[in-house]
């Protein structure tokens, strides 16, 4: 028997690998989240031991983070090629155009993802090479010898221009997240009515609480230091 | 002429299942070679290009809109008849063959009705299979409701959508023989004339509406699935492209054109509320289930619905007709509607309507039962009209609605072109003088699922068919004819637009060939309409261009034959000296004022033949024959 | 109320290859009573006696079930009451003095035939990649052999009454034809009819719907929002589960 015509870049199932990988990455979000209220402690030995569990894990590392760019990849090219099919499939755009309202969920979250998305991936390449590759420090805790991440994560956020543009990003991940959460829950197909404005509502407070969350931190270091 | 029904010998009952075997088939190697063009894509168009197509013939379905599933069927509401007899309430293919040739006012033919009766149960099974959501019961079973006409629930439904979920299932069936190459379909084309060569039926020439083409297109058999002539009364309930263009081009080539004036009016309707309107709304007949009809009793009472007591209102129909009450059949009731209303009695800001008026079933049965019954219906008179009737009675008015006459078809559905198949409303015959609600849907796909696919089996195996191409001298005529008839139009440039003809057109038929007609008015309207046909064709102007999409050239076209039609229509109904179903001649009532049928000068079916332009019609009769049915005076008391 | 007078922006097109404008119009003596296409038939009528050509707008029924008409008003296709189709707009819901924007549906899928008529042949063929249950006439079973809870019958009717008229489209910003084609895949997969071919159903449906160049759904639900008969997104979720499967499992 010929198999069915489906295909894994259909429309429906790019949306849904977008909505796998983006949940996958709102739980790295989350962990990530966590680690980070290790800075609000002030304790510069607790976040450097933390982050040397994932500097020794080795070769496990690479994994994980292979596993990362690939989530990240696949959100940001499934991402990409819809925002492509979008301005192929309405060539001419409306002289006016007004939200229905009622039952409609578009809003300036919804409509802004592909921009949203492409400033964080921008704001995910400056993170990277700021901090993962950023100035080395050393230092010894409890005799081991490790990299003094704090240091380099203090020193980042006493400068304005930095704490202002993470206040500014993390504010978009909070419009990106408000629809996405949702979103990707309605591509799995896995919202009934009686589900779907709970779920709404979970992802308007998941985003609100990653938002502040991770622009707090550079605020409250940089107000503390 | 000798107009013979071909209506098979024996007992009733049997009749469809003997003639069935008598008719010659195709074999089904040989049906590939063979080719239908059905024109018109609703429920008889369709279901009856899929089913061809099914058995394997090749066919070519022509449609005006965009896509097959705009036809006009589907803006049918409440229901389709069938005898099945689920509610256990005395149903049968015979009380269904009876209710329908007594709600026709006994102008049918017993065997054709019969036959219809008889398929009506095969057309549900056929709608459940193909995925229509009928009501359902809880226990999963189907839901029948009641209709006017009949005393047993038999009307299948889909909410207040019947005919679109039944035109959607015809429409299903027709797409997958579309992917399966069995149908070209062929959507914004118009027919404009039929080809006859050898005096048979072998194809048609149309309108490209997109590009202006003019193209022909041939086949073994022609099947006119168009609809009614309804527009001729420029308000009615029908679609604003709905025309009868195809039907009487056929006419015009010698096909003939049966009980034109039979007319159905439906008594619920959205009242009139001014000149620039451009249609009349229905509302479904089923909402006669739950609503009381009533005009105050006092005339010229202005007072609001809801402030005239119960004591000062006339119950009209429930007075009259205690065992019908509200459900008489659909002339009926707009017959007693123009009485009240005549009387001095009508409601509303122009005083023609009447009330319907569902309080005592909403303090009964509850708002949300009333709602989950007819929201649908609910909704749209109230953004109408800009009133919530859960809380103030609905007006309502009679309003044309459906043509029981059409193109003249033997038992076969073939009309005297041979050929030329007719079917559904286009054709004349199975609801008489009046048609029952919920029965055009039953006639429709009966037609098309049941009937054609046997009979045009037989005229194709009993005829050879030479091929024919586009440059046989036929299609160049009828192109040349084509052509000349919209030159004619675009070139005359006057003052007036088609549809301020139509517009008149419409208030003489309305005034002299509506619901009640008499000798003096119809003479004038055999009068009037040619004058206004002869200004007509002096006096138009029309949009430019047609070699571009030009709707306003399509309209020019169709009022045109409107033109024409209206004034046969007059003289049908000038003819027919007597009052049958939705054909209502003043001078023939009872005393107390019912239609009265003289069955001894008109029990026949009038069947008109085109003799030119200039020339009057030559009537021809088909006797009716009533074997199995005592003709009685049709009695709703 | 007295009679408005009303100032049209309509695009206006002559045909499919030709680039199009935008033109004023000006229409006086509009009652609240009317319809939105009356007062479209009332320019029309004015144009005819200019001798100017007519603006083409799709209309059939006039009762908001053929789905013919379109027109986005506005900016919202259908114009701004819920659940209506423009034939059912009444101009009581304008005031005098509007300037009112009337636009074609705007799809790639959906070419512009002239003025403010689309071509929507994309929905056909849509339907013809496998929104039928395949059986022929005179082959059905008594229809009382197949039972139906009502709630199920109920959910697959809402879905049903998609009138194809293509605001789901018009109205999202990706032009995706996700709530026309899931409205029928759902309806289908509710019931047991269409158990047979459901995972044929929706893996040829969403290819070809993919194939016509409609855009990805991104779940702005406006579809939904202007629907004239107010069709759920669920129907949507509904549509993508049918597809996994198809996906995962066999015939």
């Amino acid at each position: 028997m010929p198999a069915l015509p489906t295909s894994l870049w259909s429309s429906v199932a790019r949306k849904a690998l977008m909505a796998l990988t983006g949940l996958a990455l709102i739980g790295f979000l989350i962990v990530h989240l966590l680690g980070n209220l290790i800075l609000l402690s002030g304790n510069a030995d607790a976040f450097n031991l933390y982050s040397n569990i994932y500097a020794s894990m080795g070769s496990f590392l690479y994994v994980i983070e292979a596993g990362l760019v690939a989530f990240f990849l696949i959100h940001i090219v499934s991402g990409i090629t819809v925002a492509l099919g979008k301005m192929k499939a309405r060539p001419v755009s409306y002289k006016k155009v007004a939200n229905a309202g009622g039952p409609s969920r578009k809003t300036v979250s919804s409509v802004t993802m592909i921009y949203t998305g492409v400033l964080l991936l921008v704001f995910l390449v400056f993170h990277v090479v700021s901090l993962k590759y950023g100035a080395h420090y050393d230092t010894t805790i409890g005799g081991e010898k490790m990299r003094d991440l704090y240091k380099l994560v203090v020193e980042n956020f006493q400068q304005p221009y930095i704490v202002a543009g993470y206040v500014i990003i993390m504010t978009l991940l909070g419009f990106h997240l408000r629809h996405g959460f949702w979103s990707a829950f309605q591509s799995l197909g896995a919202l009934q009515p009686r589900f779907s404005n709970m779920i709404y509502i979970i992802g308007v407070f998941i985003a609100i609480i990653l938002a502040i969350g991770f622009l707090f931190v550079p605020i409250w270091i940089f107000l503390n230091s | 002429m000798k107009l013979d029904s071909k209506i098979p010998e024996g007992p009733l009952a049997e009749k469809w299942d003997k003639h069935k075997f008598d008719l010659k088939l195709v074999n089904p190697a040989n049906k590939r070679k063979y080719s239908v063009i059905v024109v018109g894509t609703g429920l008889a168009g369709a279901s009856a290009a899929s089913s061809l197509a099914e058995l394997g013939y090749n066919v070519k379905n022509i449609c005006i809109q965009d896509s097959p599933r705009r036809a006009h069927s589907i803006a049918a509401q409440g229901g389709i008849n069938a005898a099945k007899n689920y509610p256990n309430d005395g149903d049968s293919i015979w009380r269904l063959f009876y209710d329908t040739i007594k709600g026709g006012d006994y102008r049918s033919r017993e065997a054709n009705v019969y036959r219809l009766a008889q398929v009506s149960n095969n057309i549900i099974d056929q709608g459940v299979a193909q995925g229509i959501p009928f009501a359902r019961e809880y226990g999963g079973l189907l839901d029948n409701r009641s209709f006017g006409g009949a005393q047993v629930s038999r009307t299948f439904y889909a909410r207040g959508q019947t005919g679109q979920q039944l035109l959607l299932g015809a429409y299903s069936s027709l797409m997958r023989q579309v992917a399966k190459k069995q149908v070209e379909l062929i959507t914004r084309s118009e027919m404009l004339d039929l080809i006859l060569v050898d005096g048979k039926a072998r194809g048609i020439t149309t309108r490209n509406l997109i590009t202006g083409e003019i193209e022909t297109h041939m086949a073994d058999a022609v099947a006119i699935c168009t609809g009614g002539y309804g527009n001729a009364y420029f308000l009615s309930t029908n679609a604003k492209n709905s025309n009868a263009t195809a039907a009487w081009r056929c006419y015009k080539r010698g096909a003939l054109f049966a009980n034109p004036c039979f007319t159905q009016i439906h008594p619920t309707c959205i009242p009139f509320s001014g000149e620039y309107q451009s249609k009349l709304t229905l509302m479904s007949e089923s909402l006669r289930n739950d609503g009381r009809v009533w005009v105050p009793k006092k005339q010229g009472d202005n007072r609001a619905p809801n402030d005239i007591p119960e004591d000062e209102r006339d119950y009209y129909l429930e007075e009259r007709y205690p065992s019908f009450g509200n459900l008489v059949p659909r002339d009926v009731a707009s017959r007693n509607a123009k009485d009240v209303v005549d009387d001095g009695r009508g409601v509303g800001p122009s005083n023609v309507a009447v009330y319907l008026d569902f309080a005592d079933s909403i303090n009964r049965l509850g708002e949300n039962v009333i709602r989950e019954k007819y929201g649908n219906l609910f909704d749209m008179y109230e953004r109408i009209i800009d009133e919530n009737p859960y809380k103030t009675p609905m007006m309502i008015y009679p309003a044309v609605h459906y043509t029981m006459g059409g193109l003249w078809v033997d038992y076969n559905l073939m009309s005297n072109v041979p050929g030329l198949f007719v079917l559904g409303e286009a054709n004349f015959s199975d609801h008489g003088a009046n048609r029952l609600g919920a029965s055009a849907l039953m006639q429709g796909l009966a037609d098309g699922y049941f009937v054609i696919p046997y009979t045009i089996g037989d005229y194709l195996a009993s005829n050879s068919f030479d091929k024919i191409e586009s440059s046989h001298e036929a299609c160049q005529e009828s192109i040349a004819l084509v052509n000349d008839k919209m030159d004619k139009l675009l070139a005359i440039k006057g003052e007036k637009t088609s549809t301020e003809f139509h517009r008149e057109l419409g208030k003489l038929m309305w005034e002299y060939v509506g619901m009640a007609r008499d000798e003096a008015g119809l003479k004038k309207a055999i009068k009037e309409i040619p004058k206004l046909r002869e200004e007509f064709w002096q006096n138009v102007t029309v949009s430019s261009d047609k070699d571009l999409m030009n709707k306003d050239l399509e309209f020019a076209g169709r009022i045109a034959d409107f033109l024409e039609i209206g004034e046969l229509m007059a003289r049908d109904a000038l003819d027919r000296n007597e009052s049958c179903g939705g054909h209502f001649r003043l001078e023939s009532q009872t005393d107390e004022g019912e239609a009265k049928r003289k069955d001894d000068e008109y029990a026949y079916v009038s069947a008109w033949e085109y003799k030119g332009d200039d020339k009057k019609p030559a009537l021809h009769k088909e006797e009716l024959t009533f074997e199995n049915v005592e003709l009685t005076q049709r009695s709703y008391k | 109320m007295a009679d408005m007078t009303l100032t049209l922006k309509i695009w206006r097109q002559k045909d499919r290859k030709s680039p199009g404008k935008f033109v004023s119009y000006t229409v006086e003596n509009v009652s609240e009573h009317m319809s939105f296409l009356e007062m479209m038939d009332v320019l029309n009528e004015q144009l005819i006696k200019k001798g100017e050509d007519v603006v083409e707008f799709d209309n059939d029924c006039r009762e908001g079930i053929c789905g013919m008409c379109s027109l986005v008003i506005n900016g919202r296709p259908h114009g701004q009451e819920h659940g209506t189709a423009t034939c059912q707009l009444h101009m009581r819901k304008f005031n005098d003095g509007d300037i009112i924007v009337i636009e074609p549906w705007r799809a790639a899928a959906f070419p512009v035939l002239k003025d403010l008529t689309v071509d929507r042949t994309a929905f056909d063929r849509i339907i013809e990649a496998g929104g039928y249950t395949s059986i022929n006439a005179g082959g059905a079973a008594d229809s009382s052999a197949i039972l139906v809870p009502k709630s199920d019958a109920e959910e697959a009717m809402d879905a049903a009454s998609c009138i194809g008229c293509g605001a789901c489209v018009a109205a999202c910003p990706n032009a995706s034809a996700s709530l026309f084609t899931a409205a029928k895949i759902s309806q289908f997969a509710l019931l047991p009819q269409g158990q047979t071919e459901r995972k044929r159903r929706a893996a040829n449906m969403v290819a070809q719907m993919d194939a016509e160049g409609f855009g990805d759904c991104s779940n702005h639900a406006e579809c939904e929002a202007v629907c004239p008969k107010e069709i759920s997104i669920t129907h949507i979720a509904r549509m993508k589960r049918e597809y996994f499967k198809a996906m995962v499992f066999d015939e």
